[in-house]
C-alpha cells in the first residue's frame, strides 16, 4: 500500500515539474517584446495574421494560450513551423530529429560504458597504484575539455587532415551499416569523454567501498580468485551508481548536444531547438523544449523504478523515508 | 601551501595569468583586438609580429585572445557571482526552514534542472535579447547582460540545490540545535554557523561553475546567439570554423585557452573538495 502511494507521489511530482516546465516556456514566449504573429507571418496581411492569432491562441491570456497548446500537445499536435512557402509540422520535424538523437545516445552510452567499465574496476583494484593514477588524471584532463573542442579537433585532423571520416551529415542504417557509423563515430567520440571520466570515477569510489566490505575478505579467504571477486562480488553491487548516473545523463544528452549536432550537422533534436531559435519558430521551440524535458522526467522515473528493482534495499529505505 | 602538487601551481598560475589578461590586458602594447593586419592574413603560430599568428581577417590573435579573456571571464564571474548567491540564498533558507518553503524551492530548482543548461541558456538568450524591431541589432553591451542573466539562472537551481544539501547535513547537528535552544535567533544561526561551514563545499563547486559557465558561453558564441563580434573565446572558435580547413591554428589558440582555463578550474574545485574532505573526515 504504501510502495503503491509512493509511486503515485512520484509520478504526481514529475507531472508537476512537467507542466511547469512547460508552462514557464509558454511564459517566457509571451515576454518576447514583439508579436509572435508578426515574427512567424512576417509578409502575410493583417487579416491572415488575426487568423493565426486566433488558432495558436496568441489572443487570449498566458494561462490561456498555454492551455490551449497543452491541449493540442497531448494530442499529438506540436504545431507548425512557419515559413515563407508554406508550413510544416513540428511533429515531422521531430519524426526525423528523434530516431537520429536516440541513436547517438544509445552509441554514446555504450562506448562509455564499454570503456569506462574496464578502466573504473582496473583503477579500484590498483587504488593509488601507478595505473590508477594514470589513468584518474588523464581522463580528468579529458574530460574537461568541451566537447566542442574535441569536436573541431577531430574535425581538423580525421575529418580533413586525413580525410577518414565524412565531417557533415547523417547516414542512416538503410544507407549501409558501415556509411551509418561513418558520420557517427567522430559525434560519439566528442560527448563520450567526458561521461567516461565520469562514470570511471563513480565506479571506482563504488568498487573502493565494496572492496573494504567484509563479504569481499571472506570471499578472498575461501580462495576465490581477483577477478571472480571484482567482478562477481564487487563489480555487481557497485554497478547499481553507475546505472542511475547513465541514465540521468541520457535526459541531459538528448538536448544537450546541440553544438555537436550542429557541427556535425547531424539535425538531431538539439539541432531542431537551434534551428527554431534561429528561424524564430517559437511554437517549434515550446514544443521541442517540452518533449526534452518529457525524455529527461521519464529517464529520472525509469532510474527511480529500476533502482527500486534491481535493490530492494533502496525500496524499504524510500518507502520508510 | 607548502603540499601544493605541481599541477596545482600550474593551475593557480594559469588563472592568475588569465586573471591578469582581463583586469590589466588593455595595458599590454597591442593593438586592438580587432585590428587588420592587411598584410599578414593567416600567418602561422609563433611568426614575427604575431606570437600567435592571425586569422583570414588578419585579426592578431594574441591580441584577440586575451580581449577574449577579458569577456569570457567577466561573464563567468558575473554570471558564478550572482548565480551562486542567489542559489545559496535559495537553498540554504529552503534547507533551514523546511516545510512548505523547502517544497516550492525543491519543485522549482527540478523545474530549472529538467531543461538541459544548454537548452535553457539558448531559450532565454533568445528571448531576452529579442529586440522590439526585430531587424535592428542588438549591441554588444545588452548582449552581455542577457547572457549574464541567462548563465545565473542556469546555474540557480544547480548551485541552490547543492547548498540546500550541504545545509541539511549541517542544520541537524547539536551544535545547531544548542544555539537553536539557548535561544539564538534563525537568521544569527544561519549567518553563524550554517553559512560558516556551508561556505567550502559552495567554493568548491564555484570553481566547476566558472568552467560549465565558460563552455556555455563559448557553445552560445559557437551556435551564433552569443558575443556577435566575437570577441571571446567562443567567437573565435565561431570565426576560426570558416579557416578550419587552412588556417586550423585560427582554431588551436582559442580552444587552448579555453580548455587549459576549464582544466584549471575544475583541478581546483577538486583540490578545495578534497581539502574539505579530509577536514570531514578528521572531525
Amino acid at each position: 500500500m504504501s510502495r503503491i502511494s509512493f509511486w503515485l507521489q512520484r509520478v504526481a511530482q514529475l507531472l508537476i515539474v512537467l507542466l511547469l516546465v512547460t508552462f514557464g516556456v509558454s511564459l517566457l514566449l509571451r515576454l518576447i517584446p514583439v508579436d509572435l504573429a508578426t515574427i512567424l507571418l512576417p509578409v502575410g496581411t493583417e487579416e491572415e495574421r488575426d487568423i493565426l492569432r486566433n488558432e495558436l491562441g496568441f489572443d487570449k491570456g498566458p494561462i490561456g494560450y498555454y492551455l490551449q497548446w497543452l491541449g493540442n500537445f497531448v494530442q499529438g499536435d506540436f504545431g507548425k513551423i512557419y515559413f515563407s512557402g508554406g508550413t510544416e509540422e513540428v511533429s515531422d520535424h521531430l519524426k526525423v530529429a528523434m530516431p537520429r538523437s536516440l541513436l547517438l545516445m544509445v552509441y554514446t552510452q555504450i562506448l562509455s560504458l564499454a570503456i569506462a567499465i574496464p578502466l573504473g574496476v582496473l583503477s579500484a583494484y590498483r587504488a593509488g597504484r601507478r595505473a590508477d593514477k594514470i589513468i584518474s588524471n588523464t581522463l580528468f584532463t579529458l574530460s574537461s575539455i568541451p566537447n566542442f573542442a574535441i569536436a573541431l579537433l577531430l574535425v581538423i585532423f580525421v575529418g580533413v587532415k586525413f580525410a577518414w571520416l565524412p565531417t557533415l551529415g547523417y547516414a542512416p542504417i538503410s544507407d549501409g551499416v558501415w556509411e551509418h557509423f561513418k558520420h557517427m563515430i567522430m559525434p560519439v567520440i566528442s560527448l563520450s569523454l567526458g561521461l567516461i571520466a565520469t562514470y570511471t570515477r563513480l565506479l571506482r569510489a563504488d568498487m573502493i567501498a565494496a572492496l573494504r566490505e567484509d563479504y569481499v575478505t571472506m570471499a578472498a579467504s575461501k580462495g576465490l580468485s581477483d577477478s571472480r571477486i571484482l567482478w562477481r562480488h564487487v563489480f555487481r553491487p557497485s554497478s547499481m551508481t553507475l546505472l542511475t548516473s547513465a541514465a540521468l545523463s541520457m535526459g541531459g544528452l538528448i538536448g544537450g548536444a546541440i553544438v555537436i549536432e550542429s557541427i556535425f550537422a547531424t539535425y538531431g533534436i538539439g539541432f531542431e531547438v537551434f534551428a527554431a531559435i534561429a528561424g524564430r519558430q517559437y511554437v517549434a521551440l515550446q514544443s521541442t523544449v517540452a518533449v526534452i524535458a518529457l525524455f529527461y522526467v521519464f529517464f529520472n522515473l525509469v532510474v527511480d523504478v529500476s533502482s527500486g528493482f534491481v535493490d530492494p534495499r533502496t525500496r524499504d529505505r524510500r518507502v520508510n523515508a | 601551501m607548502r603540499n601544493y602538487t605541481k599541477p596545482t601551481w600550474f593551475a593557480i598560475g594559469w588563472l592568475g595569468l588569465m586573471m591578469f589578461f582581463s583586469l590589466f590586458g588593455w595595458l599590454l602594447p597591442f593593438k586592438p583586438w580587432n585590428f587588420v593586419f592587411e598584410d599578414d592574413l593567416e600567418v602561422g603560430l609563433f611568426s614575427s609580429g604575431h606570437l600567435l599568428g592571425t586569422d583570414s581577417n588578419g585579426y592578431d590573435l594574441l591580441s584577440s585572445a586575451v580581449a577574449g579573456t577579458r569577456m569570457s571571464v567577466f561573464i563567468a564571474i558575473a554570471a558564478v557571482g550572482l548565480g551562486g548567491f542567489i542559489g545559496s540564498v535559495l537553498g540554504i533558507l529552503a534547507a533551514y526552514l523546511r516545510g512548505k518553503i523547502d517544497t516550492v524551492m525543491v519543485t522549482i530548482f527540478n523545474v530549472g534542472l529538467s531543461v538541459p543548461n544548454l537548452v535553457l541558456a539558448l531559450a532565454l538568450v533568445s528571448v531576452l535579447a529579442t529586440n522590439v524591431d526585430i531587424n535592428q541589432a542588438v549591441p554588444t553591451w545588452r548582449r552581455v547582460m542577457v547572457l549574464i542573466i541567462s548563465l545565473t539562472i542556469v546555474l540557480i537551481p544547480i548551485l541552490g540545490r547543492i547548498a540546500r544539501g550541504a545545509t541539511l547535513s549541517w542544520s541537524g547537528r547539536e551544535f545547531v540545535t544548542a544555539a537553536r535552544s539557548m535561544g539564538m535567533k534563525d537568521s544569527k544561526i544561519i549567518l553563524r554557523h550554517i553559512v560558516p561551514n556551508v561556505l567550502p563545499a559552495l567554493i568548491a563547486v564555484a570553481f566547476l561553475a566558472v568552467g560549465v559557465v565558460i563552455i556555455a558561453e563559448a557553445s552560445l558564441s559557437i551556435l551564433g546567439v552569443g558575443i556577435p563580434d566575437g570577441a571571446s573565446w567562443g567567437g573565435m572558435i565561431a570565426r576560426g570554423r570558416n579557416d578550419l580547413e587552412y588556417a586550423p591554428h585560427v582554431l588551436y589558440v582559442p580552444i587552448v585557452f579555453l580548455a587549459l582555463t576549464v582544466i584549471s578550474t575544475n583541478h581546483l574545485g577538486d583540490v578545495v573538495r578534497s581539502k574539505l574532505d579530509s577536514r570531514e573526515a578528521k572531525v
